[in-house]
């Protein structure tokens, strides 16, 4: 096991070192700082905004909501918030070009929004059952 | 005050070993898919090719490159909740004593950045780049495939490091602790199965959202699809005449095919193409950025064009657009897609002329070939030697 582990470590770097060689080959030294920025932006975006903006929507989450409406929240802000992030470039429209109408050609505002109120729509549909269901509910009433 | 946290202070036990290496699990095998199409595509986009590219299927790139996106699109909630699960290790110590732990620790730490550097930057550029939006300094095509490489070389290194680890986890129950941390014990509304769930369908949804460029029956449900799917004659364009600078005189009456064989140079107006027996062909234009769509082509078959010019089969052809400018003006087309009888020089698309958008006054268009191969606008054709 530890032999097959040290040639799969071996052969990772071998195949790591080959993109660094393909890439100083390819690339002139302003492209490969530009390139560098890029590659530490996507880190720090990630470990510092995305993991600070989840960490604190879920503490309000916690306190805001009631306690049978946080799971279907989790997974609700889960698929949204995925789905805000990849909708960005649409969004925002960055490579729409005025001469080509048939790229990104579709109103995505209107079908983000869309698809956001169908997820919503289904957490507090979820919700709703889980309140039904719960065994304290007819005695509460 | 402390600025960063520290590992103990999450306490949540959904993010465990268990989770990680069962979302890992589906992260590895998307890496490996886009990895491979990656490379098929790089291939296919190659000017020399040692060993020609197939021409058949000719749906082969359309599915390709289709699951190239689409499952690159997948990973994007696959790793926010990987990178979610391990996130508290990123706090946590590095041994102060012993000079080989310490080296190890390091190189372990370092290769895991590599990796986290690698997948955000393949993920975002290439999620960028089907949106034909291009905010750097540097060519995507060869950064994005260099990258590729270093990430799954990171990815390969992790895998090895943690093999024990993972084996003893997807051989477990998921809601086993052992490899957890000790803080994280606390309960919250979501199970580990919960929160493995809404993966799958953070996921399924972002596919079906994107999927509607390349899959037909998803263009209604794809709210975030790149492009309707219409255009001209039921296709979209990528580039259009305007941007590659043709103007209608260049297209007007004085516009020449030339075909160069052996010397000889054969000159054909549009009349002279239109005049060649026409041959109709159902074909996929299929974009690197992810879209693709079908269209029946009518032309001239590209090897009848070619005889009528004296050229012998068995040839490369290097083909010229009028265009001036870009990256794939000179393309060559190997002898297997020259000599395939569905290689047609276009005239026409769904019936109808060739909108100039299209290629008007003709374009190829061949099986099995990347869009931005099927060159528009066609100015010259030389079989070689």
């Amino acid at each position: 096991m530890n032999a097959a582990r040290y040639a799969l470590g071996t052969a990772g770097v071998l195949l790591g070192l080959w993109g660094v060689w393909l890439i100083s080959g390819s690339a002139d030294e302003e492209e490969l700082v530009n390139l560098a920025v890029w590659l530490a932006a996507g880190v720090l975006a990630h470990d510092v905004l995305v993991a600070a903006v989840s960490l604190a929507v879920a503490a309000v989450a916690a306190t805001v909501l009631p306690q049978v409406a946080r799971a279907p929240a989790t997974v609700a802000l889960v698929v949204v918030g995925t789905v805000t992030l990849v909708a960005i470039p649409f969004l925002g429209r960055f490579g729409a070009s005025p001469t080509n109408e048939t790229l990104l050609d579709k109103n995505y505002v209107a079908g983000y929004l869309g698809l956001v109120t169908l997820v919503v729509a289904c957490a507090v549909v979820s919700t709703v059952i889980r309140v039904r269901r719960a065994p304290d509910h007819t005695a509460a009433r | 005050m402390r600025l960063a946290p520290s590992s103990e202070q999450f306490t949540s036990r959904l993010r465990s070993a268990h989770v990680a290496a069962r979302v890992g699990l589906w992260l590895g095998v998307c890496f490996g898919i886009c990895f491979v199409t990656g490379l098929v595509s790089h291939y296919a986009q190659e000017y020399q090719q040692p060993v020609p590219f197939p021409t058949s299927p000719a749906w082969g790139y359309r599915l390709t490159q289709g699951l190239h996106v689409v499952t690159g699109t997948a990973t994007i909630p696959l790793l926010l909740v990987k990178l979610w699960t391990v996130y508290p290790n990123l706090f946590a110590g590095f041994p102060r004593r012993g000079l080989g732990r310490m080296a190890v620790t390091a190189a372990e730490r370092a290769s895991i950045a590599v990796l986290v550097a690698s997948a955000i930057f393949l993920l975002a550029t290439g999620l960028v780049n089907t949106t034909r939006w291009y905010p750097w300094e540097f060519s995507f095509r060869s950064t994005h495939y260099a990258l590729a490489w270093v990430g799954i070389g990171a990815l390969v290194v992790h895998i090895a490091v943690k093999l024990p680890v993972i084996r003893d986890v997807l051989l477990g129950d998921v809601d086993d602790d052992d490899h957890d941390r000790p803080s994280a014990t606390s309960e919250g509304s979501l199970s580990r199965r919960g929160l493995l769930r809404t993966t799958w369908v953070a996921a399924g949804v972002t596919v079906l959202a994107t999927a509607g460029a390349t899959v037909p029956w998803l263009r209604q449900v794809s709210v975030l699809a790149v492009r309707s799917g219409e255009g001209p004659a039921g296709i979209p364009i990528n580039r259009t005449a305007e941007s590659a600078r043709i103007t209608d005189a260049m297209v007007g009456p004085d516009y020449r095919l030339t075909v160069a064989a052996g010397g000889a140079e054969t000159v054909f107006g549009r009349k002279d193409l239109v005049a060649l027996p026409q041959r109709t062909e159902r074909l996929p234009i299929a974009c690197v950025e992810g879209w693709s769509a079908t269209g029946d082509w009518t032309g001239v078959r590209l090897r009848d064009l070619l005889d009528a010019a004296g050229a012998a089969s068995g040839s490369d052809v290097i083909v010229r657009s009028m265009q001036e400018r870009g990256p794939f003006t000179v393309t060559r087309l190997p002898a297997n897609f020259v000599d395939d009888p569905r290689t047609l020089v276009a005239l026409q698309l769904a019936g109808r002329e060739l909108d100039l958008d299209h290629g008007y006054p003709c374009r190829l268009i061949a099986p099995n070939r990347p869009g931005v191969l099927q060159t528009k606008w066609l100015q010259r054709l030389e079989v070689q030697a």
